[in-house]
């Protein structure tokens, strides 16, 4: 095992410009916007429910799943950059005392680059440093801020990747009344999506399934109250899954996707009737609310909490520092 | 004497707990050679007192990091909540959803340290950011410094109770030196009544030292004044000990026993035979000596008398010459009167002689009298009448004087003297007379022992903050300053610590608190103490106390025992106190005390229509001679005029600073 790090000096030592340089957050962002289409299950047309009369599901324990991903320019061969990036994923588990404890972790520490772009001293120093090297694609390498738009996939592909192998790993151990909560899809993993106390939780909407008067029903919903379970057409590798909206705060006076989330369960009867009991306990874990953190109306402690721990023990050279700090101006 | 428990050997060491705590240092907390701050899980036994131990990781090259010692002065308790605006928001305004939320927040239990030790202690340097570990026996014997007075050839440690903290129990030990003298010496306890335990700790303290006191330091005696009901009264006899108490006496290696020689004076009341003290119940009165003194030590100690409504320079020349040129000597009063002056009665006829030949030679002969102006000596006059009058049980005029066995104090040994019931005037009589003899002999060094403490309860009331400069005050902060190079050791109690002279307390080496009353914590005086240490202060336990020592850079929380004396309290139920006896009922009882052969009938007949003055001077003479027949020793006093006692030389009495605040 490498020491984390200890890798660049040896890229460096070989010629490679030393660099650092944390891109801008925005940098490239996954989500566009698409429409998808999906099928409601629950009735012909998607419905709205009320949760005032749903009794919350109340698991025994729930597990919690939840990933960081953190990355960093340390240096250039050419104008190639090199990137090393940090991914982590950590399952909390809440039992009955209501506190949550750390029931697995794992990390990644990879290079990324485009191999075929560096020297030959800095690609030979690095293939022989002991780290796991991912390329990004050749065609996006010939520009900086393209080549630097694709190594964010692939630290973003790291990172799921991550959270996924975790998840499943942890299903096969779930006791009978535990449930695990995954930060984002379900739909990625087969495994995940097909299990039945496995539960999906999106906050990020960047993804439509409705149009016209579903999707305003969907967008203006209030709060405590939930969608119709429908079907996500298919695409790509995702698995079949159900999913429907839940508000947990009021939206009115803020935004439209104010307190919005998505969830995913299995696809199967089982998840229609539990639609509403999940919902309600989902809204019930609006508190405690997950400031500071700016998006707390739709985040679940819970999983502010996995990643805070993540943040915690991060390498601290990769955590960006609240402060400006001379020089970095790139972006 | 019981054997402390080894510190060359101590018990072995447990095997190395887990750490309870990490050090954190951030910009707004950083760490510091005097103060650190750790965190610890939400469940610990780690509270305000406790005392802690840091170890810097090792370099890795073989070599230990420092190691650092801690007292908790605070503890702070947070969650991750950012504003209380958000508990609120979360619960929808309803306290009662609060609780039901799903999960509970993260939270910190973070402690604020002060640092007792750095060893090394050379760079000084922050508290390296270590492991926490709850501190065991040793640690707590190194975090105090105990270890250079703990062992070596010489110990000089004296257990004075137990740090305790989460289910660890760790004697406590002061330092002689410090305690005693020569280096620091003197002792301050304070506290609000009753549950502070001061009068108590005092006595826990007193047969401590007894039994540790180090040999080669010598000799030790404590003089303790009893200035309140029952309280000292029972030194000798046992008390009511739980297992618990038991228990800490055998962790502390001090033998759960009542004093094996306690030597009880008091004064008698205004008849003169009846003692003026609680200790009368017949299976003890036995051993109560009374204090009586004559007109000679009472004028030596006259400044007492006239401090107190400041009399001028004038009537201390007097004084002094009634005591240089006149008692116990034949004087010519100048209008043809012989004086032979010895009781106040003496005194009183020369005086009326003088006013009256002053008086005859009136008109023309002036209104003084060997350069003394008359007024000056109808003041004297006047002053000395009333302490005789006041003070009638222990200023007699009847016959030879009964004083502490001064030159003749014996090792280990209490001599209480009660003056609970003596009126104030009196009391600083006794205390100027008690504590100048004490000084002048351990000066001498022929008290018969080498270290005296000198135990005064209720201080406020002898050396307070304000009033006027009295002579008792005085000699108490002469005692705080200098006493300690003289082996003669204040030990004083008060509930109000600002209430007793600054530098009375300022010069007390160690300090003692027990349960503190908020308002007084709240004076001036405890701004070094954390708001939490006050917290705890005002909440401490009966039977806990905090101590500050030259040796611990910090207070430190101790536990103790119940002295293992009869309470007072308990004293005058289990030994009811007798009602006064008629006055020939006490006489007889005392001449039975001294010869078992006297029938109480036969003394009756022989006092019977005899002047009570004559009686009283037959039986103190009777009392001081112990003669073998002592009935008929009683006769033949009460027959003739008894002679004056032999004229002892007049001791001087070194002369005191004035109060000022400069320390010397
Ligand atoms: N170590 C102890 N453990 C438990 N109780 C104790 C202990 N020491 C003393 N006590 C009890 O506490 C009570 C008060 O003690 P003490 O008379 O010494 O207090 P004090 O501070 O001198 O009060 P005051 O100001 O009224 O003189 C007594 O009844 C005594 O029995
Ligand atoms: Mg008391």
């Amino acid at each position: 095992m490498t020491v984390p790090g200890s890798w660049v000096e040896a890229v460096v030592a070989a010629g490679a410009v030393p660099a650092s340089h944390i891109p801008e957050a925005s940098l490239g962002r996954g989500d566009v916007d698409e429409f998808i289409g999906a099928d409601p299950v629950e009735g012909g047309e998607l419905r709205v429910e009320p949760l005032s009369d749903a009794r919350p599901l109340a698991p025994a324990a729930v597990c919690f799943l939840d990933g960081i991903e953190q990355w960093r320019v340390v240096g250039y061969g050419g104008i190639t950059p090199i990137v090393r990036a940090h991914a982590a994923a950590a399952i909390r588990r809440r039992g009955p005392e209501r506190r949550l404890r750390t029931v697995a972790e794992a990390t990644a520490e990879v290079a990324i680059t485009r191999l075929d772009r560096l020297p030959a001293g800095v690609r030979r120093a690095l293939e022989g440093a002991g780290v796991r090297v991912l390329e990004f694609p050749a065609e996006e390498a010939g520009q900086p801020a393209r080549a630097l738009a694709a190594v964010r996939v692939e630290v973003q592909r790291t990172r799921t990747a991550l959270e996924r192998r975790l998840g499943e790993a942890w299903l096969r151990a779930l006791a009978a009344e535990e449930w695990l909560v995954v930060d984002g899809v379900l739909s990625d993993s087969a495994a995940l999506s097909e299990h039945p106390r496995a539960l999906g939780v999106v906050k990020s909407h960047g993804a439509q399934y409705f149009e016209g008067a579903e999707l305003e029903r969907a967008l203006t919903l209030a709060d405590g109250h939930r969608t119709g379970v429908f079907r996500p057409k298919a695409r790509g590798a995702r698995r079949d899954i159900y999913s429907w909206y839940v508000r947990l705060w009021p939206w009115e006076g803020n935004d439209l996707l104010y307190g919005l989330l998505r969830l995913e369960a299995r696809a199967h009867p089982e998840t229609i009737a539990l639609a509403s009991p999940i919902a309600a306990w989902i809204r019930a874990e609006r508190a405690p609310v997950a400031t500071p953190d700016r998006r707390w109306d739709r985040l679940l402690y819970p999983i502010h909490d996995v990643e805070t721990y993540l943040r915690a023990r991060a390498p601290r050279d990769l955590t960006p520092l609240p402060a400006s700090r001379l020089p970095r101006t790139a972006s | 004497m019981i054997e402390r428990p080894d510190p060359a050997s101590p018990p072995p060491p447990p095997p190395l707990a887990p750490p309870i705590g990490r050090v954190v240092a951030t910009e707004q907390k950083p760490a510091t050679p005097h103060q650190f701050h750790f965190w610890t899980a939400n469940e610990t036994s780690i509270g305000i007192g406790a005392i802690v131990r840091v170890e810097e990781p090792g370099n890795g090259k073989g070599e230990t990091g420092k190691v650092v010692y801690g007292v908790v002065t605070d503890g702070f308790a947070y969650s991750d909540l950012a504003t209380p605006l958000h508990d609120v928001v979360g619960a929808e305004g309803d306290p009662a959803k609060a609780a039901e939320r799903p999960t509970v927040r993260q939270e910190i239990r973070l402690w604020t340290a002060a640092v007792l030790r750095q060893t090394p202690e050379e760079p000084l340097q922050p508290v390296p950011l270590g492991q926490v570990h709850v501190a065991t026996d040793v640690d707590v014997a190194q975090a105090l410094r105990m270890d250079a007075y703990l062992g070596g050839a010489q110990p000089t440690a004296i257990p004075v109770g137990l740090y305790t903290s989460g289910g660890l129990e760790a004697p406590v030990y002061v330092d002689a030196d410090f305690l005693l003298g020569p280096e620091a010496a003197h002792l301050n306890i304070s506290g609000v009544s009753g549950l502070a335990t001061k009068t108590s700790a005092v006595e826990f303290l007193l047969s401590s030292i007894f039994q540790h006191f180090p040999p080669h330091k010598g000799r030790v005696a404590a003089v303790c004044f009893n200035v309140k009901g029952p309280d000292l009264c029972f030194l000798d006899r046992p008390g009511t000990l739980d297992d618990e108490d038991r228990r800490r006496y055998q962790r502390l290696g001090v033998a759960p026993e009542p004093f094996q020689q306690v030597r009880y004076f008091a004064p008698f009341k205004a008849d003169g035979v009846n003692l003026n003290t609680l200790r009368t119940h017949p299976d003890l009165v036995g051993d109560v000596e009374p204090l009586v003194w004559g007109l000679r030590e009472v004028l030596d100690y006259a400044e007492v008398l006239l401090n107190r409504d400041d009399i001028d320079a004038k009537a201390d020349a007097f004084i002094d010459f009634l005591a240089d040129r006149v008692v116990d000597k034949e004087f010519e009063d100048g209008f043809g009167g012989v004086h032979r002056v010895v009781t106040f009665a003496d005194l009183e006829r020369l005086f009326r002689s003088i006013f009256d030949g002053l008086e005859l030679a009136g008109r023309g002969g002036g209104d003084s009298w060997r350069t003394h102006h008359i007024a000056t000596m109808r003041k004297v006059r006047n002053r000395l009448a009333n302490i005789s009058t006041r003070c009638k049980g222990l200023v007699t005029d009847d016959g030879p004087s009964n004083d502490l066995p001064w030159g003749r104090f014996t090792d280990r040994t209490v001599y209480v003297v009660d003056v609970a019931n003596v009126d104030p005037l009196g009391q600083d009589l006794v205390f100027a007379r008690v504590v100048s003899q004490l000084r002048e002999r351990l000066e001498r060094r022929d008290l018969g022992v080498e270290a005296v403490v000198v135990f005064v309860d209720e201080l406020n009331k002898y050396a307070p903050a304000d009033g006027p400069e009295t002579y008792v005050k005085k000699m108490l902060l002469d005692i705080s300053e200098r006493g300690r190079y003289l082996g003669l050791v204040l030990f004083g109690a008060e509930q109000f610590r600002s209430q007793v002279h600054r530098r009375v307390v300022g010069n007390a080496g160690t300090v003692v608190f027990g349960r503190m009353d908020a308002d007084e914590l709240a004076t001036p005086g405890y701004q070094v103490l954390s708001p939490a240490t006050k917290i705890k202060l005002a909440t401490l336990p009966i039977g806990e106390l905090m101590v500050r020592h030259p040796h611990f850079t910090q207070p430190i929380f101790v536990r103790f025992p119940r002295p293992a004396v009869l309470r007072g309290r308990d004293g005058v139920e289990r030994y009811p106190p007798t009602a006064d006896l008629p006055f020939e009922d006490a006489v007889a009882r005392q001449l039975v005390k001294l010869d078992r052969r006297v029938r109480p009938n036969q003394v009756k007949d022989v006092i019977a229509d005899r002047r009570e003055e004559d009686v009283r001077r037959a039986l103190a003479h009777t009392r001081q001679t112990r003669p073998h027949d002592a009935l008929a020793h009683f006769k033949k006093q009460l027959g003739g005029r008894v002679a004056a006692a032999p004229a002892a030389a007049r001791e001087s009495v070194p002369p005191l600073n004035a109060i000022s605040d400069e320390p010397y």
